[in-house]
């Protein structure tokens, strides 16, 4: 047991020690500095730009940049709707998948270009190699890059001057995805062959079982896959058992090497904040918020699992391991369920134990961890995130001491608040509309005609859930929070591949990624266009421990507020139940 | 100045009587609308008491009718205070603009007119509100300056703790960028020459007496900000509330329409909504009762 917990802090440790200098080479590629990696990449990004046609120096306002990001997402979307509702025909079909329905593929074309990944379909069967790789793991790679030229771009509106002008769009997204992700999610890819997951084209492999079955074990380019699935924080896997999938997570080690790589980037952006504002104290100080964000949803339920399921206790059952349900055996209850934390908070959404199986306390810790989606959070989104809430705490903190809210020297107003509300707002506003829509209509056990037929024909909305009560509950509230977190996580139990769910579903999707990401570097262009007052005596200070208690209390306050009322018939009312 | 002592004590019977029936006047949902947190208590003001007529009239499933009706008398009491605290700021502040009014009508000044009546330069006593930009006027020991100006000849010690708190005196003298005098000092000791800098009606008295008064007060930017993060918060809230009743239909619960209420009434933030317009004015009172009207 003590090996197991080990295991755990080593995974916590290592990807900290290993994301400090990863910080420091973000911020010199982005700063444009002279780094060792040019000899490789300088060539590479000048084909690139010369074949689109862009000139990478030539510097954008904020407008423009947005412009930029939607406009390359916008085609990005068409293209992989265009691979998923053709891919029965298109090359490399091997094991001659069908193609995937409108409503699906829409899904799952948003889902990959938004950083979600939440896929109503199975990989084995719904996807062929070609939208794996040249749809689905493109965008991997592309929502990664949007994500973390997004942040680059705040970074630059963060420096110490005035002006309109946040950098180039296309040059930070070709570098994002060039010099930080490829490299080591070509390591990381080797590691995973190595250790026994697939990377062909040969199609389904046949083995014989030890009672004499013949059984078809689909295959494809997994290692390629799992490498930027988890440190694009995508979480979309090749199979549709995700990580829990023997081919895709083989043993403990891989699984170590996923969490770490998932946990990576988002530590490093922090401290590429910090090394390219030299502000490495704001750094730490944002970094050991989210962290203890982090253990207070992580240390309950590594608890609430390795303690096992009441029920059966009841039952006189033994629990060794804790609740094994939905659980493999190779990476221990203590891993799996550092997992689900490390997976929900930051914005992957992959899995390696089923989360609708864990404890009412665990399942309530995913949902929190999506709704407060900014300790850690996704590649470059989830400083994005925290960047709205500093905001929202610089003017509360300001206004608490007597001063003229200031962040990194800019005034902070009226129009900076606004941008900061409407997207605070809009994660609620996303969840709880949709969640009380989709349970309005199962109470009701509305006819949902086209939108919704379950197995056996009918068209009732009550028959999406698999679980009645507050179970049931838990999974319409965890489908929509995950959405709107773009985790990709799915409680599952919950039959979500059909019209209502898969654009319900898009719909939030959009929302929930682009304006968090537009609000954000809408306000750091703002602030970049004001006067830089420097740092005086009366200036809050914003790199101390105190002001990292401020932007904890603001955010557990906005989250509680909202959100304690669906929690409280959803998991809280199920953990009660259980006693 | 010094004669105006401050008698009036917070809850002066005049003053509370004119802020109770201003909290009634307040209630006109065109007034309140300027300020949306107070403004959805209202709402849901209204709503109880249509609820507790309709189980008055024989509704079964809200409740009592008891329980309801307590409820409607919490709510409309929350926001008649939050009128009420209101009012009574913005009377107190009428109050003292209605006093330092009169400080500077009554201030006499000692205008030098180039041709008098008899000399030259002769010095006219007048009331401070007759002094026009470019006049001049003189200052002698014990004087009260009657208006902004700059000092052309001499060099006096002041004492500006009127105006700025600070109680040890300061010099002034013609020249320099030490000239300047505001309206509504002393002159402890020497003689000097002013000539008046501003219009009546814009002096730093005039624009403190706007300010008290509220009329002119216009939102700080801060404010602004505050005003917009509450709106936000009580966004947010309407959603928690709204989305509640569907989750309680799935749950088998039925809530109650004054549950929903109090909810939410409890969870927006209804103490600085209330209060902000009144901490706003109070402030200004205070910090004219500490450096001005104290004095």
């Amino acid at each position: 047991m003590n090996a197991e917990l080990l295991g755990v802090i080593v995974m916590f440790v290592a990807t900290l020690l290993l994301s400090v200098p990863l910080g420091r080479y973000i911020a010199k590629v982005y700063a444009g500095d002279r780094i060792w990696t040019d000899v490789i990449f300088n060539p590479v990004e000048k084909l690139f730009f010369k074949l689109s046609r862009i000139n990478p120096t030539k510097e954008m306002t904020w407008k423009q940049s947005l412009t930029a990001m939607l406009t390359i997402n916008m085609i990005w979307l068409l293209w992989a709707m265009f691979c998923l509702t053709n891919q029965s025909w298109l090359p490399w079909n091997p094991d001659h998948n069908p193609s995937q329905t409108p409503d699906q593929a829409f899904n799952t074309a948003v889902s990959f270009v938004v950083n979600c990944n939440l896929q109503d379909y199975s990989g084995e069967t719904g996807a062929t190699y070609f939208s794996q790789v040249f749809a689905l793991m493109f965008l991997q790679f592309a929502s990664a890059g949007t994500g973390m030229a997004a942040a680059a771009a705040v970074f630059n509106g963060l420096k110490e001057r005035t002006t309109d002008k946040l950098g180039n769009f296309y040059n930070y997204f070709i570098k994002s995805c060039i010099r930080i992700l490829l490299p080591i999610c070509i390591l990381i890819a080797t590691i995973h062959a190595f250790n026994g997951t697939p990377m062909t084209l040969k199609g389904m492999d046949t083995i014989t079982t030890m009672q004499g079955d013949t059984v078809h074990v689909s295959t494809g380019p997994v290692a390629a896959f799992v490498a930027i699935k988890h440190l694009g924080t995508n979480g979309g896997g090749y199979y549709g058992a995700n990580s829990a999938h023997p081919l895709e997570n083989p043993n403990y080690f891989t699984n170590m090497v996923q969490m770490i790589a998932q946990i990576l980037i988002p530590f490093a952006m922090v401290f590429a904040m910090g090394f390219y504002l030299r502000r490495k104290k704001l750094a730490w100080v944002i970094w050991t918020v989210m962290t203890i964000g982090f253990l207070l949803l992580v240390i309950p339920t590594v608890i609430s699992e390795v303690n096992g399921n009441p029920q059966i206790a009841k039952m006189g059952v033994m629990q060794p391991n804790g609740n094994m349900e939905g659980k493999e055996v190779r990476f221990s209850s203590y891993a799996t369920a550092f997992w689900s934390i490390a997976t929900t908070v930051i914005s992957t959404g992959s899995v390696n134990g089923m989360h609708d199986s864990f404890m009412p306390i665990s399942g309530m810790n995913m949902l929190l961890g999506m709704m407060v989606n900014s300790f850690y959070g996704g590649v470059g989104v989830g400083f994005l995130n925290f960047f709205v809430y500093l905001i929202i705490a610089v003017f509360i903190g300001g206004l608490m001491v007597g001063r003229t809210p200031e962040f990194l020297g800019k005034k902070v107003e009226a129009k900076e608040m606004k941008i900061a509300s409407i997207v605070a707002l809009l994660h609620p506003f996303l969840i709880l509309v949709f969640t009380a829509l989709a349970c309005y209509f199962a109470s009701h056990n509305t006819n949902m005609g086209w939108w919704f037929t379950d197995a056996s024909g009918k068209h009732g909305a009550s028959g999406w859930l698999n679980n009645p009560s507050y179970h049931g509950f838990s999974e319409m509230l965890y489908q929509y929070t995950s959405c709107s977190a773009n985790n990709g996580s799915g409680f599952e139990g919950l039959a979500d591949n059909n019209p209502f769910w898969n654009i319900t579903a898009a719909i939030v999707l959009l929302f929930s990624r682009f304006l968090p990401i537009i609000g954000p570097v809408a306000i750091a262009g703002i602030l970049a266009q004001k006067k830089f007052i420097p740092e005086s005596g009366g200036t809050l200070k914003t790199d101390t421990g105190t002001f990292g208690l401020l932007i904890l209390a603001v955010k557990v306050i906005i989250a509680a507020l909202a959100f304690f009322p669906a929690l409280a018939l959803g998991p809280l009312a199920e953990f009660f139940g259980m006693k | 100045m010094s004669v105006h002592r401050r008698s009036q004590g917070l809850f002066d019977p005049k003053l509370v009587s004119e802020a109770i029936g201003q909290s009634f006047i307040k209630l006109n949902p065109r007034i309140l609308f300027r300020n949306p947190v107070m403004f959805t208590v209202e709402i849901g003001t209204v709503i109880m008491l249509i609820v507790s007529l309709w189980t008055l009239s024989g509704n079964a499933h809200q409740g009592s009718f008891a329980y309801n009706l307590s409820i409607f008398l919490i709510l409309l009491f929350t926001v008649l205070f939050a009128n009420f605290a209101e009012a009574l700021a913005e009377a107190r502040g009428k109050a003292q603009a209605a006093t330092l009014r009169k400080t500077r009508k009554d201030t006499p000044a000692k205008k030098i007119v180039l041709m008098g009546e008899i000399f030259l330069n002769e010095v006219h006593i007048v009331p401070s509100s007759e002094l026009k930009k470019g006049d001049v006027f003189v200052c002698e020991v014990d004087d009260i300056i009657p208006s902004d100006g700059e000092i052309i000849e001499g060099i006096a010690t002041i004492d500006e703790s009127a105006i700025t708190g600070e109680s040890a005196p300061v010099i002034r003298e013609a020249g320099g960028d030490k000239s300047s005098v505001t309206g509504g000092t002393k002159v402890l000791s020497d003689k000097i020459k002013v000539k008046v800098t501003t219009d009546p009606g814009e002096s730093f008295l005039d624009k403190m007496i706007a300010l008290v008064e509220g009329a002119s007060r216009q939102k700080t930017p801060n404010e602004i900000a505050l005003t917009i993060l509450l709106a936000a918060f009580t966004i947010v809230f309407i959603i928690v509330c709204i989305t509640l009743k569907p989750f309680g239909d799935y749950a088998n619960t039925p809530i109650t329409i004054a549950a929903f209420i109090s909810l939410f009434v409890c969870l927006i933030p209804t103490t600085i909504g209330g209060l902000l317009s009144a901490i706003g004015i109070a402030g200004m009172d205070r910090a004219l009762r500490a450096n001005v009207i104290a004095k």
